[in-house]
């Protein structure tokens, strides 16, 4: 049963709201709301790089765990190739694509997984898999939904790789004012990846801490993400003087 | 078969031999999108297009203009959530508003759009079987209705477009096709921090510097979005891409 503008509340009130276990409601706002039976969400710094950050049951962790150290699976493609890996028959998929890991996978209850890279253009911060015990694709309701998830667990992981203390990490999302909510569509808005790429420039960083210094710049000063954007791209404001 | 006829008709051939050129193996799908625009352009009696694709999210989002105006009005139509791109999308069908003044349907899209100077416009949806994955948008500066052949020249170039987003890599499997659409997204994303980092460090415009991305990546055979990544990641220097003139500021 999709319920999809609930879900999307409640993704928006998690991205608001962050805080360190913002990847445990996710997983479980996704399992709620969608037809799944299981959800991880882990950081990802390259294909053999990971670092999981919550797992819905032992089953999930598994899967999770067996890709990793197998160096093959839905999540490395999604991570390597951003893009979603959607099999909705994980059987179809046993003999051809993940050889090792179908035949491990094939071993638990799961009979589909979405997996979906927490990525905003070049910027990939991670995976989101999402498991399911009866084989079937998620129907377009669904799949906005993982999407959105997808969405939301990007705000929520971005700067966390820096190890939080860089320009934003969740404890910066935390303290926020709690009534100014950054809705989870702004990350599609095409300003504020250009404003993450004159950022790039100007302080000479990755694509990613420059995206944590425009919305750390946003909340600090009271403004929209959108907003703040504007004013980069017009070129009212720089960041390469920036202390955040 | 008139003179203007054949010329049409070779122009049209002429075209489609392009684009499937384009469709060979690793092509890149934004830059295909991108050429399907200005073909319409030469193609068609219109002025500008753009291409609006379904984020799979319940919303519609830019993925390729022929010009900084279409894009505008694209932007604009996405941001004001009316206008006959987004009925063509929601509808499933084409939409022809040959002159929008004194056109009473979406008052803000018109007011914007006869500002931005186009007085014409006519979408196409794409489609695939029973889905509906974006619609293809037509500006003409003065008022004028596309022919019942013309309509079918712009579907046709509609349905490429459609093919080009399923066959960007051979077709593993079912369900590729939201897998694709996200893949055509992500990477108008990069393409965006990239021309961010080219403006910046070139004191450009941002359509120059998609202008400026889109030749080097042509220039050097490699596909736009491979380009895009290397520049927003900063594992291609933007002074690469800028070339001699643009030294970046001076040191």
């Amino acid at each position: 049963m999709t319920e999809l503008p609930a879900l999307e509340q409640v993704l928006r009130e998690i991205v608001a709201e962050g805080g360190a276990d913002a990847p445990r409601r996710i997983c479980e706002a996704c399992v709620a709301a969608l037809s799944l039976d299981r959800a991880a969400l882990a950081l990802m710094t390259a294909a053999d790089q990971q670092e999981p950050l919550w797992a819905s049951d032992e089953v999930a962790r598994k899967l999770d765990d067996l890709q990793f150290s197998l160096g093959e699976g839905p999540c490395v493609e999604a991570f390597v190739d951003r893009r979603p890996v959607l099999v909705a028959d994980l059987i179809e998929h046993a003999h051809s694509r993940w050889p090792v890991f179908a035949a491990a996978a094939l071993r638990t209850p799961v009979r589909a997984l979405f997996v979906l890279p927490v990525q905003a253009g070049a910027i990939t911060v991670g995976v989101l898999d999402l498991y399911r015990d009866t084989p079937g694709m998620l129907d377009p309701d669904e799949l906005a939904g993982a999407l959105r998830a997808a969405d939301a667990a990007m705000w929520t992981l971005l700067g966390l790789r820096d190890g939080g203390t860089g320009y934003a990490g969740v404890d910066g999302v935390s303290r926020a004012d709690g009534n100014r909510r950054q809705p989870v569509s702004e990350l599609h808005r095409l300003e504020v990846y250009q404003a993450t790429g004159m950022i790039v420039e100007q302080m000479q960083v990755s694509p990613e801490v420059a995206l944590s210094a425009l919305r750390a710049h946003a909340f600090a000063q009271g403004q929209t993400i959108l907003q703040v954007a504007h004013e980069v791209v017009v070129r009212r404001l720089r960041f390469d003087e920036e202390k955040l | 078969m008139s003179a203007e006829q054949g010329i049409r008709e070779r122009a049209l051939a002429e075209a489609f031999v392009t684009l499937a050129d384009t469709l060979v193996a690793d092509y890149d799908v934004i830059d295909v999108l991108h050429q399907l625009t200005i073909e319409c352009v030469e193609l068609l009696p219109v002025d500008a297009a753009g291409l609006l694709l379904s984020d799979q999210r319940g919303t519609l989002q830019m993925a390729a203009a022929s010009t900084e105006r279409a894009r505008v009005v694209e932007l604009f139509q996405l941001q004001s959530d009316e206008g006959p791109c987004l009925d063509c999308f929601r509808t499933s069908r084409p939409i022809a508003a040959p002159d929008l003044r004194g056109m009473t349907e979406w008052p803000r899209f018109i007011a914007h759009t006869l500002d931005t100077g186009f007085r014409s416009v006519h979408a196409v949806p794409m489609r695939l079987r029973t889905e509906t994955i974006g619609a293809l948008n037509l500006f003409g500066i003065q008022p004028r209705a596309l022919g019942p052949d013309e309509l079918r020249i712009a579907q046709a170039l509609a349905d490429v477009a459609t093919i080009g987003i399923l066959q960007e890599r051979a077709i593993r499997r079912r369900d590729v096709l939201a897998e694709q659409l996200q893949v055509a997204l992500n990477s108008r994303v990069i393409i965006e921090q990239a021309k961010g980092v080219l403006a910046e460090r070139g004191q450009l415009e941002m359509e120059r510097a998609f202008e400026v991305l889109r030749r080097y990546a042509r220039s050097t055979q490699q596909r736009l979005s491979d380009v895009a990544l290397g520049v927003a990641n900063r594992t291609i220097a933007a002074d690469v891409i800028l070339g001699p003139l643009h030294g970046g500021p001076s040191a």
